[in-house]
């Protein structure tokens, strides 16, 4: 019984959250907008979180795999690749941009995990999302170069496929970092963050558990790429590329609590709320908050808002 | 009565929820060597630590030179006079041997003296000296113990906490080991050894203590603990 | 066959790589130390060095102090700096277990800098202009442009500096024990606090260096920091840790490859280039390419 509890609440929040594009206009009201951004951050976050939280390596690559779930959608879309009618929220092409950056999380993670631990990790998911960057720039016809891939936006009607995907996918998120924490997969990850050397005595799995949470990460990182990518009909090195777009999780995360099932959804609601509101009444200056938050949070409260509050209790 | 140089009263231990001393109560008097020994995982380094500052007891006091000096850091343990050579040694091993020896004198207390203190390390130990500009990782590990022991020296202490010197090192060299704890204390070191190697530290020490899963179970003269039949069971059964 | 104009080009990249890298070299250094007291990877280095060069920048255009005047302000400034760094940031969280977040304050940090110069000095590109800017002096045949022959010795000179500091000095040898084993290291007596708080005094020392030398040969913008740490990181995986001229070659390393290919393949590949090769470095021998096993007891 206990344990159904947060399962049913989820469950009910995300079938009210899927009502609200009834009740609210989703073209006028910023509310939409602002939910759909949220739902992405979540999806973002709690990929990050099952790396991160769960085998505490630190990835600095969300942006990359996002970036290439993007792009993925964008090419198979330019090049007709299935020669279909529609491939405007086609779950083919969505699935196909997640399982792409699921090849190259495959690449290199296998050899970063296996050799290393820690920081290194993270310098080698940075210096990945530097390569990627590089070739997309640079990559001529192929990847659009600076400017990026272009989509039919005439084919945008309204928000509602955004929120409902989005809304979607976060709980898809939600749900296999909940599966993952329940499963024997789960307590082996936590094994890993909790003591190397201790869960090492287990040897091999302990690479085939974190290559997977990598994997995982990355695919759900695509598929809101892809999702992403149907919302601003182009795809470039600025509006993916960019370290925003693996700081923000980060952020998110932390702040809500890493390692938890519900921290990273609190962190992303308050944190897009934050950056919203800072960007409408401060624009220009808000990325000064973003830094100065970051900090804050990391020596105030490492541990996050879930953490303080269950402590209360 | 004795003058009391190191005194720990009631010391409470513990790593996380894992309790490693339960009320631990010991002095050294001044002048003398006591032997800590006990079992693998006794607390024998905890207590050892702790002393030094490196754990923060939960309970219980340390008092040196009847001053207390729980719960101040390992720095400020050192500038007061206590020295400690760690188990394993702790050298600093891509410095070399002579930097290794300034380093036990950065103290401020120490710190004016370095010029006199490293003579002073290298009449003890001429070898030290022959080998001042060498890497302290390559060199042998009896070598290696020697210059542990002579950079805690360098701090000039009034206190030498030994954790195992005779760790890892052949006969020969252990029974050197033993000597010098023997000649240092001649030349007036308060000395507080921790040892597996029970026999040998017993018949050097003035006074010890055996410990067992973080308590004092035994205490007595040296001689008279190698002589009682608990203890000769319980730790020296191989030896005759 | 070369004939000579290509063996002078191919000269001529050598030493413009050379040049550019003790910039990394210097970086590099920095970061080595503050990674080797604290294990705490300062991603925010090369926002710190840009911050620096807008600092001469700015002494330059509103003071009229010319920039190689302006290295003992800036030095000092960006040691006090550093100083103020770590007992502000990185004092309390040294401490924790999770090392994830030091690194995550340094993300933030760069941040934080990056875009306060953005909203101080607008993010378009800025450089110094000085009578000398554009003098060159002849050596062989092949032109070395005099600023970045200073920027070479000035950081050749701080290099011999760090090294001599670290090697001859009680503190110095206190900061390179401290690095080794940190209790081993509070055993001796030494203060963990000022240790750190001497490492990162020199790291950020050493970006204001790095930003007097940048700011008088490269035109710079706020972003361009980011940038310059991964290629700092890069240098330091070449070079290895640990080792002071061991990250000051790597960075010239770097330099040259850079130089290299972004003349032979063009200049944005360049990049790729480098990250292939950081990748490559922390695939296949993340000690360092130029590190020899040391014993550890
Ligand atoms: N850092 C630590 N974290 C958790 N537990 C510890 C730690 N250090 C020691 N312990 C535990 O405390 C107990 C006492 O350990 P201690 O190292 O003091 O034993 P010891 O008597 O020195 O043993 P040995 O003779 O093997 O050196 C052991 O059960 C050990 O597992
Ligand atoms: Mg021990």
């Amino acid at each position: 019984m206990k344990n159904l509890k947060p399962i049913t609440s989820v469950v009910l929040a995300t079938l009210l959250l899927g009502l609200i594009p009834f009740v609210s206009d989703s073209e006028k009201s910023y509310l939409v907008y602002f939910l759909f951004l949220t739902f992405c951050h979540i999806v973002l976050t709690q990929g990050w979180n099952l790396v991160a939280g769960y085998t505490g390596q630190v990835s600095l690559g969300t942006h990359a795999f996002f970036a290439l779930g993007a792009y993925t959608t964008a090419m198979i879309w330019r090049a007709d690749l299935f020669s279909w009618e529609n491939y405007y929220f086609d779950p083919v092409t969505m699935i196909l941009s997640g399982l792409v950056p699921v090849i190259f999380a495959l690449a290199i993670g296998i050899p970063l995990l296996s050799k290393l631990h820690g920081d290194y990790f993270a310098l080698g998911t940075l210096g990945f999302g530097e390569i990627l960057k590089v070739v997309c720039i640079k990559g001529g016809q192929f990847t659009g170069g600076p400017i990026g891939i272009m989509l039919p936006s005439s084919v945008y009607t309204t928000m509602r496929p955004h929120y409902w995907t989005a809304l979607f996918l976060a709980f898809l998120a939600t749900g296999v970092v909940y599966f993952m924490t329940k499963s024997r997969v789960g307590l082996a990850l936590v094994a890993i963050s909790e003591d190397e050397t201790a869960a090492s005595s287990s040897g091999i799995y302990i690479l085939k558990y974190k290559v997977l949470a990598f994997a995982i990460s990355a695919f759900l990182s695509g598929l809101c790429g892809s999702l992403y990518a149907y919302y601003l009909f182009q795809v470039s090195p600025e509006g993916f590329l960019i370290l925003r777009w693996t700081l923000y999780p980060v952020l998110m995360c932390v702040i809500g609590g890493s390692g938890t099932v519900v921290g990273p959804i609190l962190g992303s609601l308050l944190m897009t709320a934050v950056f919203t509101v800072t960007s409408i009444y401060l624009p220009g200056i808000h990325p000064i908050f973003s830094g100065i938050i970051i900090i804050l949070v990391m020596l105030f409260m490492p541990n996050g808002i879930i953490r303080l509050w269950k402590k209360g209790v | 009565m004795e003058n009391r140089l190191l005194e720990i009263k009631d010391l409470h231990v513990s790593y996380g929820s894992v309790c490693a001393l339960w009320g631990v109560s010991l002095h050294v008097p001044e002048g003398s060597i006591v032997a800590l020994v006990g079992a693998n995982g006794a607390g024998k380094s905890t207590l050892l630590k702790t002393i030094a500052g490196m754990n923060r007891p939960k309970n219980g006091s340390i008092l040196f030179s009847g001053k207390h000096i729980t719960g101040l850091t390992p720095e400020a343990v050192v500038n007061a006079g206590i020295a400690m050579v760690p188990e394993g040694r702790k050298l600093f091993a891509r410095l070399t041997v002579k930097e290794n020896l300034e380093l036990g004198g950065y103290i401020p207390r120490a710190r004016p003296f370095i010029q006199k203190s490293l003579e002073q390390a290298y009449e003890l130990f001429p070898l030290l000296k022959t080998k001042s500009n060498q890497i302290a990782g390559s060199m042998s590990g009896g070598e290696q113990q020697m210059l542990a022991i002579a950079r805690s020296m360098m701090s000039r202490p009034t206190i030498l906490m030994l954790d195992e010197p005779s760790l890892g090192l052949s006969p020969l060299v252990v029974k050197m080991m033993f000597e010098l704890v023997e000649e240092l204390n001649r030349k007036g070191m308060t000395i507080l050894l921790v040892e597996q190697n029970i026999y040998q530290a017993l018949k050097i020490s003035h006074y010890a203590y055996v410990i067992k899963t973080g308590k004092i179970v035994l205490e007595g003269k040296g001689e008279q603990l190698l002589s009682d039949p608990e203890v000769q069971n319980a730790y020296l059964g191989t030896m005759e | 066959m070369f004939d000579y104009l290509t063996f002078g080009l191919l000269a001529q990249l050598f030493i413009n790589g050379i040049l550019f890298g003790t910039m990394y070299g210097l970086a590099a250094i920095g970061l080595s130390l503050i990674f080797g007291t604290m294990r705490i990877i300062f991603l925010s280095q090369g926002a710190v060095i840009i911050l620096m060069a807008y600092c001469c920048y700015w002494l330059f255009t509103l003071f009229k102090i010319d920039p190689y005047l302006s290295i003992p302000i800036i030095g000092l400034a960006a040691m006090v700096l550093g100083a103020g760094i770590y007992q502000g940031l990185f004092r309390r969280a040294v401490k924790m277990e999770d090392k994830n977040i030091t690194l995550l304050i340094a993300v933030g940090l760069m941040f934080l800098i990056e875009n306060l110069m953005a909203v101080m000095w607008t993010p378009n590109p800025r450089s110094i202009s000085t009578g000398y800017t554009s003098s060159s002096i002849p050596v062989g045949g092949l032109a070395i442009s005099f600023t970045r022959l200073m920027g070479f010795v000035m950081a050749m000179l701080s290099t011999a500096g760090v090294t001599l500091f670290l090697k001859r000095t009680l503190v110095g040898k206190a900061v390179r024990a401290a690095s080794e084993d940190i209790e081993a290291a509070r055993l001796v007596g030494i203060s963990p606090h000022w240790v750190n708080t001497i490492a990162f005094a020199i790291g950020i020392g050493l970006c204001g260096i790095a930003g007097i030398a940048l700011s008088t040969t490269y035109p710079f913008d706020p972003y361009f920091g980011f940038i310059f740490s991964l290629k700092a990181m890069i240098a330091l995986a070449l070079g290895g840790l640990g080792s002071v001229f061991g990250a000051l070659l790597g960075g010239i390393i770097l330099g040259t490859l850079e130089s290299w290919s972004s003349f032979f393949i063009s200049g944005g590949w360049a990049d790729a280039v480098s990250y292939g090769v950081f990748l490559l470095v922390l695939l296949f021998k993340p000690e360092g390419l130029l590190v020899r096993s040391v014993k550890k007891v």
